[in-house]
């Protein structure tokens, strides 16, 4: 019959009174173990979404600067190539003309493609030959009759040009705009043909046809009937390496696969350029010459001479597309950084909100410990005055006021001990639900990105959300638990201290009370 | 051959009540010798709880001493009083004031405690003392399954726990019927005769006190009159087996057991129940 078993007798003396006073202090409890967790759970989210966003910077550089590295490297490859088209007709609703070189890419950014839209008509497309030439993109150039490529050809310093007939093929599709109510129609390129004449002096010299086969073999003069379908048209079609395939009524075998790289356009499909006209009634049409000079030197004159021929042909040549990648790289660059200062000003907010979360987390957990102290308190000090009689007894029997005080501090601790067990069920269960009542919301507290998000989903490809981890789940762990029983223990000795001391302090002679 | 177990000498005790002080106890001097049964009478406010309390360390005289087996106690400290309660006195309260939730045994146990007692030493002399007052087979009855007689008993034994030097009754009988009052009556009045437990109770009741050796009426805090009670009576014979004793026995000539007897002549006076109630009813009033 030692003072534990009577501090348990004790509480269990008067069951309601005992459960609603430990369900009253177990909610206390549960506040201040799940304040905790959920600070934590916000610093994990803030760190998490930083780390993240932070990542997605570097990536998208890294990604942009390979992409700029590669195309550099293909147009130094094919530095004597020069490219004509005519004025091409815009696609409707698209969201800049093919041919301008004013190619602003805070466009992108602005929301106008979804990521893995514009990886189709753009990351793998931005092939030398295309890009400037006017069929950047799924747009469609004007065709041009066979009397340019005859005039082209016969050109001095002109050593060889290829006629090539582009023709996209997709699907109009209705877009929200991002800045307002309006809606557009934007036509989605589902696949790129290109025609390419396979004769033997153009076979395997210039980068007219893709170099990474990654299946089946490249196409080679005198192929007819056949196409070399980009990974991404395999995909689409649904169809492998001699396979058939339907396009635009007609059945083409599939003679090879090609890879993505900086230099093959990820929805291009490659045929022979008769096949290519026959199909798309543009027998006797090309949308695009390319052609090679003699020599890288001889360019600026070719470009020139054709130009004064056909005036109403665009002209650009490989250094022109070169000065045309390094504006772009500036370009990518400035709004990269513009992002990168929006960033840094956000996990500067992010983190001051961070600080007013936690004090106020403060405050809530004094209250939570003050509430819980105090109902302790007033709790044990009317035990104490209800049972003055039974404590006198004690005394007069011969309890020590050691003994005594122990005892009621024992039955306190217990009671907050027990309000201790039902707090880390509380907060197990509603852990999430009291925080997101107590604190600032975290997910509001992270949207770091604001607008600028865009410009790193376009850059990723979209792989990357970074709004997605702003809500870190709150979990109560371990230790915070146990920090929540060691508190209920402290706060139960704290708030059954006075109450003890005044129980230590009864009389013996109210053991001659009578009622 | 009787030792004094409790010398009180001189004791007052005031109480601050308003701007005059009360006297509860004034100049009050008793002796109490070993193995003695003594009533206490005496009309209310005569000073009966105050005299009570100060002889069982629960409050401490204004002046004057209590020598307890020969220690003072009217001065000790709270941190080596709690020890004489315990180990010295055994108190019985008009209300029982057994724990509602311990159990009879555990109840006569409590005073044991943090006494060097193990717990199953604590078990078995509970057991005994509640064997001793007949509530063999209740030890495990807790007090509201007990009658309040039954409760009275277990009060009584939880006193004899650490075999006091002296009982302290208040009102054992106050809240009892009838009936329940002659078996507690007759209960203490067999302990002293049987143990040598030494009972100081304190009551109304002149039947009750009838039962005592000694009577002391108490007024204005002063042990106005002292009388002789009926229990005087039976120390001249054996408890045991009922063998007439000779005041120089210490031990029965029949029967072979240790036995008190009445040490010294009769000073005389013998009263009878009904004449002692009848004091008692017109001192009261």
């Amino acid at each position: 019959m030692g003072i534990v078993n009577r501090a348990v007798r004790n509480i269990s003396r008067r069951k309601i009174r005992a459960l609603l006073v430990i369900i009253a202090l177990g909610f206390s409890l549960a506040i201040m173990i799940s304040v905790p967790a959920g600070i934590a759970a916000n610093q994990t989210a803030t760190q998490n979404l930083t780390q993240n966003l932070g990542n997605a910077i570097a990536q998208t550089e890294a990604s942009l600067n390979n992409t700029i590295a590669q195309t550099e490297a293909s147009i130094n490859q094919t530095l004597t190539e020069v490219d004509c088209s005519l004025t091409p007709t815009a696609p409707t609703g698209f969201g800049f003309s093919g041919g301008n070189s004013n190619f602003n890419p805070s466009q992108f950014g602005g929301g106008n493609f979804t990521p893995g839209q514009f990886s189709g008509g753009f990351g793998g497309g931005f092939t030398p030959g295309e890009f400037g030439a006017g069929t950047f993109g799924g747009g469609r150039s004007s065709p041009m009759n066979e009397t340019y490529y005859e005039d082209v050809t016969n050109i001095t310093g002109v050593s060889a040009v290829a006629p090539v007939l582009q023709v996209s093929e997709g699907h109009n599709e209705t877009v929200n705009s991002p800045f307002g109510g309006r809606t557009f129609e934007r036509m989605v390129a589902d696949y790129i043909i290109e025609g390419i004449p396979l004769t033997s002096d153009l076979d395997g010299n210039y980068s007219v046809l893709p170099s990474n086969i990654t299946s089946g073999r490249n196409l080679q003069s005198g192929d007819s009937g056949v196409v070399l379908l980009s990974e991404n048209n395999s995909a689409y079609f649904n169809v492998g390496v001699g396979g058939t395939v339907n396009i635009l009524g007609q059945t083409f075998t599939v003679i090879g696969i090609h890879g993505t790289s900086g230099v093959s356009d990820r929805q291009t499909l490659y045929m022979n350029l008769s096949d290519a006209q026959a199909l798309t009634n543009n027998t006797g049409y090309v949308t695009s010459l390319h052609v090679f000079a003699d020599s890288a030197a001889d360019t600026t004159a070719v470009a020139s001479a054709i130009s004064s021929l056909h005036p109403e042909l665009d002209v650009i040549t490989s250094q022109q597309r070169l000065e045309q990648l390094q504006t772009l790289q500036t370009n990518y660059q400035t709004e990269l950084n513009s992002t990168q200062t929006t960033y840094e000003t956000q996990v500067q907010a992010a983190q001051t909100t961070m600080s007013q979360t936690n004090s106020q987390a403060f405050e809530e957990i004094i209250v939570a410990v003050a509430a819980t102290s105090l109902i302790t308190l007033f709790v044990m000090l009317y035990t104490v005055r209800e049972r003055t009689k039974e404590i006198g007894t004690l005394k007069a029997i011969g309890f020590s006021n050691g003994t005594v005080m122990s005892q009621f501090m024992l039955e306190g601790i217990l009671l907050s001990l027990l309000a201790g067990a039902v707090a880390v069920v509380i907060s197990l269960v509603a852990a999430p639900f009291l925080t997101s009542v107590l604190l600032p919301s975290v997910s509001s507290s992270v949207n770091l990105f604001g607008s600028n998000v865009n410009v790193l989903r376009f850059a990723n490809s979209g792989t990357i959300t970074p709004s997605a981890s702003a809500t870190a789940a709150v979990t109560t762990s371990p230790e915070i638990m146990l920090l929540g029983f060691a508190a209920a223990i402290a706060i139960g000795a704290i708030g059954s201290l006075y109450p003890a001391w005044r129980a230590a302090r009864t009389r013996p002679a109210e053991a001659m009370r009578y009622e | 051959m009787s030792e004094t177990v409790l010398k009180v000498e001189n004791v007052s005790k005031n109480y601050a009540l308003g701007k005059r002080g009360v006297q509860a106890l004034s100049n009050l001097s008793l002796e109490v010798k070993k193995g003695e049964f003594i009533a206490i009478m005496g009309p209310s406010g005569s000073g009966k709880t105050t005299l009570l309390n100060v002889l069982g360390c629960i409050d401490k005289p204004t002046s004057g001493k209590v020598l307890l087996d020969s220690i003072d106690v009217a001065n000790m400290p709270e941190s080596q009083l709690y020890k004489i309660r315990r180990n010295k006195i055994g108190f019985v309260f008009q209300s029982f004031n057994l724990l509602p939730y311990l159990n009879a045994r555990e109840n006569v146990e409590l005073p044991m405690e943090n006494n060097g007692k193990s717990k199953p030493e604590r078990s078995a002399r509970a057991k005994e003392l509640l064997a001793m007052v007949g509530l063999s087979g209740r030890e495990e009855h807790r007090p509201q399954r007990l009658s309040q007689g039954e409760q009275q008993r277990v009060a009584i034994a939880r006193a004899l726990a650490n075999d006091p030097a002296i009982v302290l009754a208040d009102e054992p009988t106050g809240n009892l019927d009838i009936k329940n009052k002659q078996e507690i009556v007759k209960l203490l009045a067999n302990l002293n005769l049987k143990e040598g437990t030494t009972i100081i109770m304190v009551t109304h009741d002149g039947h009750v006190a009838a039962h005592t050796e000694r009577i002391m009426f108490l007024s204005d805090g002063k042990i106005g009159k002292e009388k002789e009670g009926m229990h005087l009576a039976k120390k001249n014979i054996c408890p045991f087996c009922k063998n007439k004793l000779q005041p120089t026995d210490e031990t029965c000539p029949s029967c072979g057991k240790t036995v008190r007897v009445k040490k010294k002549p009769s000073s005389g006076i013998e009263k009878t129940h009904e004449s002692l109630s009848k004091e008692q009813n017109a001192s009261s009033q």
